[in-house]
């Protein structure tokens, strides 16, 4: 009982420290002077970022958080957490005011997007460094359906998708959701990628860099990568960057100018390219 | 200098549980499953959530009544102390001298009532990553035998010993990386088949996850039984499939119901009549309801559940293909209702979609149903079926029609989101047959956002704002006929209520405000007669009980829950409401009690 209190206390005293130095976005003087950054990345989200068996962290957006570090020259830390209901979500528990349990925040949150409308309502956090075009696309099973001209397509071939995510919305929306029965949702974008190499499904729907990775996850099928024209859909692409709290523009100008950089360099083409991914320039 | 102090508190601690256990828990017997089935009329002790697992917070005690109420007085207050405060939302439990009581961010704490002293305090240590929706609250324990019961929000039940407070057991409600957490609290019914079983649900977010009533041996936690509460999930029994919740894809399309929502959230009432266990669903999801045509079952519903085995006995869904997130959780109780000159067994639940229902407990058959908040628009009505006759016209728009990329269809929705009634448990007089309901009024603004991203990935999402109804006030204490469905008394408070009501044989109904008022109001008339300020927010359930011959009343204070979490106008009416953690004890001090 006394050993177990003891420990408790203690631990109890460590998270906090732990805490106070992680509790808020920082300012650039802050991270250099600590010497170390904070960057958050998504859970589960290859090929940007997930976390391996082993515990490793790999995807563009970690090898893109890595030369963030590198050039401020500062330690890399990372908070990785899975996607929250939506971006705004996110971004208050990433960014601006923490979870509500740990209230743990990072520096940085890679991955959002250069959107200016989610810029204007989200008043704590700042959209910055766009290095990224997203596209919305289908990775498609070639022996299964040569030819994907439209979504009609599946109305008796099924499709898989992660669930709750934009691509799952407009599949379920998709003619007035007749496709409903040929859906198949993924709990996780890992099982999306089972689905797909196992050759249940004849295609796979998620952002065209999703499609293609998931095409190198699949050796066996011959895939080729589709965007038939998609009704409704709110983007068929958008802009991607990077968020910092509302008073630490300062770290999101060095930043940016880190990730102009990598573009022109084409460096991050190159990185992009080891996930099998094309890389299109936001601009 | 930190560590020092923490160490002193550990052994400060130790010392109290050491000298407290061998005095005050000595006497007494253990908890049976016959003093929980009773618990309403033994006034000695609350060892149910509900005084009685009816759920009717019904007091037969007289001694504190409409006459002395003025004397009653603070006898001592226990801080829950640290740094971890936000909303308190538990009730107290009450065995033998001891009060067992539970607080945010999944603590529980055994006190001394003589003296207000800690006996023992137990902490869960969260791991990272969990998100809970809805802040870090805890509803309260269950007891039984020499344990007590309580979940955490790491989606965990804990079994503690009673007189330590050291874990007997531990198990996994379910993944709480999945989006899973646990906040209520847990129901423990008697059954001839297992014994008594230890009832919980499930809680979580809009993750995909599945509602779920479990049913564990209080012994060694094992699972019994299992019941999803989405049409096509399987149950299971002693660890084999039972059998299939509804008919798969009746009332949904495609795979949906794989991750159809319907959280179990709010627990459950048992009637020992019936024998039947009552629990509330969770709104469906994903919340578009453009999305998953159909009734959506048994999502926003209320289900009765045989504790043998685990099979639905009966369903009925107070809000059919919810659009507004209005979960179906609030508490069934159990009461019998006078009507025409017959007694119906009935049960009655105030909706999140503000209407009042009494159904009959035997079947689930539609009796009635009234508006307890003013001015609803989502419907204009309950039809004869009980089924709501709906406003198209205030249905949130479908957002794929606002692809164009404006705000898209506007709608304006009475009650709001959070419901004519959220989670907080009203009461039941069986002095008077009124229900006092704890209620707010407002609504809510939803639109068609034209661009939201989830995941780095755009859609089209739904914004929305809550906004009161009436510049004066927003919560609004009822007293409802259930019979009648009027409305015979209402008092109005400006901040939304947020706390549960006690009633009692002495006339009165008790409730805490967010102002940190605990008011006491005469139960037929709804005058206010007594009120005293705990100095932070009240958003929990009040209780009492009698010891050494003194009727004691107890309520747990501190400001929190869902509505600081949420924006718009409400937050000006709540913005400047302090934070805390305590519990309060009140009873009529010896000299005031003979006047």
């Amino acid at each position: 009982m006394l050993n177990n209190l003891l420990k408790y206390g203690v631990a109890g005293v460590l998270g906090l420290l732990v805490i106070a130095s992680t509790g808020y976005a920082r300012p650039y003087d802050d991270v250099i002077d600590s010497g170390y950054i904070t960057i958050f990345v998504y859970k589960d989200y290859a090929p940007y970022s997930w976390e391996t068996e082993s515990g490793e962290l790999k995807g563009i957006d970690v090898e893109v958080a890595k030369r963030f570090a590198e050039d401020l020259g500062v330690e890399l830390r990372f908070l990785v957490r899975g996607a929250d209901e939506n971006i705004d979500d996110d971004l208050r528990i990433n960014i601006w005011k923490g979870d509500l349990i740990h209230r743990r925040v990072a520096d940085v949150m890679m991955h959002a997007p250069y959107d200016r409308e989610v810029d204007t309502r989200n008043e704590f956090a700042v959209l910055m460094g766009p290095y990224f075009l997203e596209h919305m696309a289908l990775v498609v099973n070639q022996k299964q359906l040569p030819v994907v001209e439209n979504f009609g397509r599946f109305m008796n071939k099924p499709i898989a998708v992660e669930l709750d995510t934009a691509g799952d919305f407009f599949l379920s929306n998709a003619f007035r959701g007749a496709l409903q029965r040929s859906i198949r949702r993924g709990r996780t974008f890992a099982d999306v990628v089972d689905q797909y190499s196992s050759g249940e499904v004849a295609a796979a729907m998620g952002s065209l860099a999703q499609a293609e990775w998931i095409a190198t996850q699949a050796p066996d099928i011959d895939s080729h990568i589709a965007q038939p024209p998609m009704p409704g859909i709110v983007r068929r692409s958008w802009p991607v960057g990077f968020a910092v709290k509302h008073d630490s523009r300062d770290l999101g100008y060095a930043l940016a100018d880190v990730a102009t950089q990598l573009m022109t360099s084409g460096e991050l083409a190159e990185i992009t390219a080891r996930y099998g991914v094309s890389y299109f320039s936001p601009e | 200098m930190k560590i020092n102090q923490k160490m002193l508190g550990a052994a400060a601690v130790l010392a109290v549980t050491l000298s407290a256990t061998s005095n005050t828990l000595a006497d007494g017997h253990a908890v049976g499953i016959a003093d929980i089935v009773g618990d309403q009329a033994s006034t000695d002790d609350i060892v149910s959530y509900g005084l009685g697992p009816k759920g009717q917070r019904y007091s037969p005690l007289a001694s504190i009544n409409k006459e002395n109420i003025k004397n009653l007085f603070p006898v001592w207050s226990f801080s829950f102390g640290g740094e971890k405060q936000r909303g308190q939302e538990s009730q107290p439990l009450i065995k033998d001298g001891v009060m067992y009581v539970t607080g945010s961010y999944s603590r529980m704490w055994a006190v001394d009532i003589a003296t207000g002293e800690e006996l023992w305090q137990y902490d869960a240590r969260l791991p990272e990553g969990i998100l809970p929706c809805c802040d870090v609250v805890n509803r309260g324990a269950a007891i039984l035998g020499d344990k007590v019961f309580f979940g955490t929000l790491d989606a965990k039940i804990v079994a503690l010993d009673a007189k330590t407070g050291k874990v007997v057991w531990r198990k996994k409600i379910a993944d709480f990386e999945a989006g899973y957490s646990y906040t209520a609290a847990p129901l423990i019914v008697p059954t001839e088949a297992h014994g008594p079983l230890l009832l919980t649900g499930n809680s979580g977010g809009e993750f995909g996850i599945v509602g779920q009533v479990d049913a564990r041996n209080p012994e060694t936690g094992e699972l019994v039984w299992t019941r999803p509460v989405i049409e096509g999930h399987m149950g299971t029994l002693n660890g084999e499939e039972s059998t299939m919740t509804g008919t798969k894809n009746e009332t949904w399309p495609g795979d949906m119901w794989k991750n159809g929502g319907g959280a179990t959230w709010l627990g459950g009432t048992y009637d020992p009549d019936t024998k039947l266990a009552y629990f509330g669903t969770g709104n469906p999801a994903p919340w578009n309801s453009y999305l998953r045509k159909g009734d959506n079952k048994w999502t926003s519903s209320r289900i009765a559940i045989n504790p043998e085995n685990g099979e639905i006995e009966w369903g009925f869904q107070t809000t059919p293909h919810d659009g507004w997130d209005y979960d179906g959780v609030n508490e069934f109780v159990v009461f019998d209702m006078e009507k025409d000159g017959k007694t119906i067994k009935a049960g009655a639940t105030a909706d999140r979609n503000g209407f009042f229902y009494v159904l009959d407990r035997t079947n689930g058959d539609f009796v009635s149903a009234a508006p307890f908040v003013k001015n609803i628009s989502w419907a204009k009505g309950i039809d004869e079926n009980g089924r709501p006759i709906l406003d198209p016209e205030n249905r949130p728009g479908d957002p794929a029609e606002s692809a164009d990329g404006k705000k898209g269809k506007s709608v304006f929705a009475i009650p709001s989101f959070l419901g004519g009634k959220n989670w907080m448990p009203m009461a039941y007089s069986q002095d008077t047959s009124l229900f006092y309901i704890p209620s707010n009024e407002w609504g809510m603004d939803i639109w068609n956002e034209p661009v939201t991203y989830k995941k780095g990935a755009a859609y089209l999402g739904s914004g929305f704002t809550i906004k009161p109804i009436f510049d004066d006030y927003i919560g609004s204490l009822k007293a409802m006929d259930p019979a009648s469905g009027e409305v015979k008394w209402e008092y109005k408070n400006k901040a939304p209520l947020w706390g549960g009501v006690l009633t009692t044989a002495g006339g009165l109904v008790f409730t805490g405000t967010p102002e940190g008022f605990l008011k006491a109001f005469d139960a037929e008339t709804g005058e206010e007669l007594w009120k005293f300020q705990t100095g932070t927010g009240i958003v929990s359930s009040p209780i009492t009980w009698e010891q050494d011959g003194e009727q004691w009343l107890a309520i747990v204070t501190g400001w929190g829950g869902a509505v600081p979490l949420w924006g718009g106008e409400v937050a000006k009416v709540v913005s400047y409401l302090n934070q805390g953690g305590s519990v309060w004890t009140f009873k009529i001090p010896e000299q005031l009690a003979a006047k």
